[in-house]
């Protein structure tokens, strides 16, 4: 940890908000990140990320210094959305679905094409972890898009090193069926994106 | 080797060694379910590592300290209430407990709470009363004396009661000896 963010930790512990919100603006994209893989939605990831900062400052004294705060505040977040995802029962946006249409990311990019290959991406992502447990789906999100070691995992998700990787092993397996019976099945967006996909892999 | 080893260094993120890598590619090119297994892992890699990052509103953490601002008042607000309620609790119990105790001794509920506001009232009668005598005697005291003689007054007057209640209880002690 950095010496600026010690002091700000420091700060913020003595009940200086505008301490903590350097901290916010510094990791408020792999928050609201993992919050939105584990909710599929801009706005329920935003209310979760803004709870998840709102719950570390006012646990801000059990914070252990020794501990990676990124670390720290990312387990806050992916179990506030475990627990939002166990609460509410948010369901996982399924692409096949024209209502859900808006779950492209908010800036499309310049061209209508690579919008909507972006959209198509994010809905695959989507259905693809919706039948993901929750803490399988927490696992997976802070392994592919956060690069976490299987220790980062188990530390941030309370869970054992072992624990991770058969849980990570589980998860790969049920994707990797997933994506086969996409594949297969007749929705023409679904063929779009994945063969999209594949032939992507293909050329690499 | 069995089919269950390919499928385990497939979905395993470790890194095979060059023999393993061989070995695994070799039994690839002849086990179809292997081979699916292998590329839809590797698709849903390139899926993860290639969909874009959420892009995230402008004024979070300005949005971060009305959010932080509302959650405190909530707090303060409810340790206010849940304290206030604990006082009232408590209360109502005290009074509960007493008025339970005070029962047996006055007869009934009604009757004490009665023989309660009668006493308390007495009490302000009996205040106002000694205050209206002290407060003129002392206000044409101040007038008369200068504060050095009323002090010596007041000290006097303390003086000579405090001796005079000692001299009671020793010839009162002093009787019972001869008695």
């Amino acid at each position: 940890m950095c010496k600026d963010e010690s002091q700000l930790i420091a700060k913020a512990k003595a009940g200086n908000k505008e301490a903590f919100s350097e901290l916010v603006e510094k990791y408020q994209k792999p928050v609201f990140s993992v919050c939105y893989r584990m909710l599929g939605t801009p706005t329920a990831a935003e209310d979760a990320a803004q709870e998840a900062f709102i719950r570390a400052y006012q646990a801000l004294d059990r914070y252990d210094p020794e501990r990676s705060f990124a670390t720290w505040i990312l387990s806050i977040a992916s179990n506030y959305s475990i627990d939002q995802l166990r609460k509410n029962k948010v369901t996982i946006l399924s692409m096949d679905s024209d209502k859900h249409a808006w779950l492209a990311p908010p800036d499309p990019g310049p061209s209508p094409e690579k919008a909507a290959l972006d959209k198509e991406k994010n809905a695959l992502v989507q259905t693809i972890l919706a039948d993901l447990t929750e803490t399988d789906r927490a696992a997976v999100i802070l392994q592919y898009w956060h690069d976490y070691s299987y220790e980062e995992i188990a530390e941030t998700l309370d869970l054992s090193s072992s624990a991770v990787k058969s849980r990570l092993f589980r998860a790969r397996k049920l994707m990797a069926e997933k994506w086969q019976e996409m594949q297969l099945i007749s929705a023409p967006n679904v063929n779009s994106a994945a063969k999209r996909i594949a032939h992507e892999t293909s050329t690499i | 080797m069995k089919h269950q080893q390919y499928e385990n260094w497939i979905l395993m993120d470790e890194e095979l060694n060059q023999e393993q890598q061989r070995d695994l590619h070799g039994h690839l090119k002849q086990c179809s379910q292997c081979q699916a297994l292998y590329q839809a892992s590797h698709q849903i890699t390139h899926l993860f590592k290639t969909a874009p990052e959420p892009a995230l509103a402008a004024g979070f953490s300005g949005r971060w300290l009305v959010q932080i601002d509302k959650a405190e008042k909530r707090k303060n607000r409810i340790i206010l209430f849940s304290t206030l309620g604990a006082i009232a609790l408590a209360t109502l119990i005290l009074f509960s407990t007493v008025g339970l105790e005070l029962r047996s001794v006055v007869g009934n509920f009604p009757q004490m709470m009665f023989e309660l506001v009668t006493l308390i009232t007495n009490w302000i009668i009996f205040y106002n009363q000694i205050s209206d005598i002290i407060t003129p005697l002392f206000r044409v005291g101040a007038k008369l004396l200068s504060p050095i003689w009323l002090y010596i007054t007041v000290f006097g007057l303390s003086g000579i009661t405090a001796a005079w209640t000692i001299s009671y209880y020793r010839s009162r002690s002093m009787q019972k000896e001869l008695n």
